[in-house]
């Protein structure tokens, strides 16, 4: 097994990873989607809402704003020992918000909730929750809580998360007499021309379409495109809740606990 | 049905020498797929397969049937410790991979 880091950002992240399965690539995907909790706004208690919005909408798009999540520091509702429908310090976040419109109107953005916990924050201070007229006024107490990916969207930690083979692309020097055209035709700019040759300038970024194949001339086409068996270039887009690479030893951590309460399950007789 | 966080519980449906049907509470395609293909490589095995009878309102069923008189219960458990430890081996290598 191989894994080597093709990229990694504060929000992204694209491995190269060989010597795996797709069953085992795609159980870390779904687990990434589903499985790795993150923070997000449940319950919300409106004390005052005089704007357009009806109380549901706003409680809505509160939900789904990303909030910067700490995984150490709470626990899911429940499997947490508090046991209570309410929470505890250790299993909800308080975020409350309080605006009123002085003069003529105003955009009530995420960065106006004021959290109980200076770490758990929006991602993002420019989300705009709804609008205010003059004299129109906000006021409200949101729960935030840890959740997964397969009871709601907004407790998805990525925006995009997919695999895809590691392309194999071999081009027939004796047969190809580097007319271009299928550097002209990449819509990804994967080939390139460079001293009367055909060169491979960025081969993750190949889609596998097979445009250069049918725009050779040559019979048979002088460039193949194909793709190594076991390997894969795994993308991931965090919403920035958490770092790219815990998301992804998270979800190896729950595939390992998944295998793990399995294996227990199984009683093996000797015979 | 993956729901909630409940723990995962395996309920046999039905068990003979060669042959086990269980089904698979809090389990899905995530899981079934991995033991489904390893089960498979396992030369014991002679047939494995899973199904989701409604994608939302039921689980997983897994089938398994060995050869010989290899136990299924066995193949089972095997397929399962050889994902662990591919999947500690995963880790560790990402981990390796995010250090450099
Ligand atoms: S398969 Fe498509 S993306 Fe890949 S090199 Fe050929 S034209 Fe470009
Ligand atoms: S289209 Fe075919 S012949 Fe022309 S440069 Fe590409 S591989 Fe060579
Ligand atoms: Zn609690």
């Amino acid at each position: 097994m191989e894994i080597k880091v093709l990229e990694k950002g504060d929000k992204n992240m694209r491995l190269l990873i060989k010597g795996v399965d797709t069953p085992f690539v795609n159980a870390l995907r779904r687990n990434a989607l589903a499985e790795v909790p993150c923070m997000a706004i449940d319950d919300v208690v409106i004390i005052e809402n005089s704007s357009v919005l009806q109380d549901e909408i706003v409680a809505h798009r509160l939900g789904l704003i990303p909030l910067k999540t700490d995984l150490d520091g709470y626990n899911l509702p429940e499997e947490c020992s508090c046991k209570s429908e309410f929470g505890c310090n250790l299993c909800r976040v308080t975020l409350t918000l309080d605006r009123e419109a002085k003069e003529g109107t105003v955009t009530v953005y995420s960065g106006e909730l004021v959290s109980e916990n200076p770490n758990i924050v929006p991602v993002s201070d420019k989300v705009p929750i709804t609008k205010l007229v003059k004299g129109q006024k906000l006021r409200l107490e949101a729960y935030a809580r840890l959740g997964k990916g397969k009871n709601h969207a907004k407790w998805q930690p990525v925006s995009t998360c997919t695999y895809k083979y590691l392309p194999q692309i071999k081009i027939d020097s004796k047969n190809c007499d580097a007319c271009g055209k299928c550097v002209e035709i990449c819509p990804r700019k994967v080939l390139e021309k460079s001293e009367g040759k055909i060169e491979i300038r960025d081969l993750p970024a190949c889609t596998l379409c097979q445009d250069c194949m049918d725009a050779c001339p040559k019979e048979p086409s002088a460039i193949e495109v194909g793709w190594e068996e076991n390997a894969f270039i795994f993308s991931l887009e965090s919403t920035g809740v958490l770092p790219p690479e815990r998301i992804m030893e998270e979800a190896v951590k729950i595939l390992e606990k998944q295998l793990k309460e399995l294996a227990s399950q199984i009683k093996v007789r000797k015979t | 049905m993956e729901d909630g966080g409940g723990k995962m519980k395996v309920n046999v449906l039905n068990k003979t020498e060669n042959e086990l049907k269980i089904e698979l509470e809090g389990a899905g395609h995530t899981l079934c797929n991995l033991l489904q293909k390893k089960l498979l490589e396992d030369e014991t095995v002679d047939l494995a397969g899973y199904d989701i009878p409604h994608p939302l309102a039921s689980n997983p069923i897994l089938y398994v049937r060995t050869k010989g008189d290899v136990k299924p219960e066995e193949a089972l458990h095997r397929a399962v410790e050889k994902i662990l430890e591919l999947s500690k081996e995963f880790s560790k290598e990402l981990k390796k991979a995010l250090k450099t």
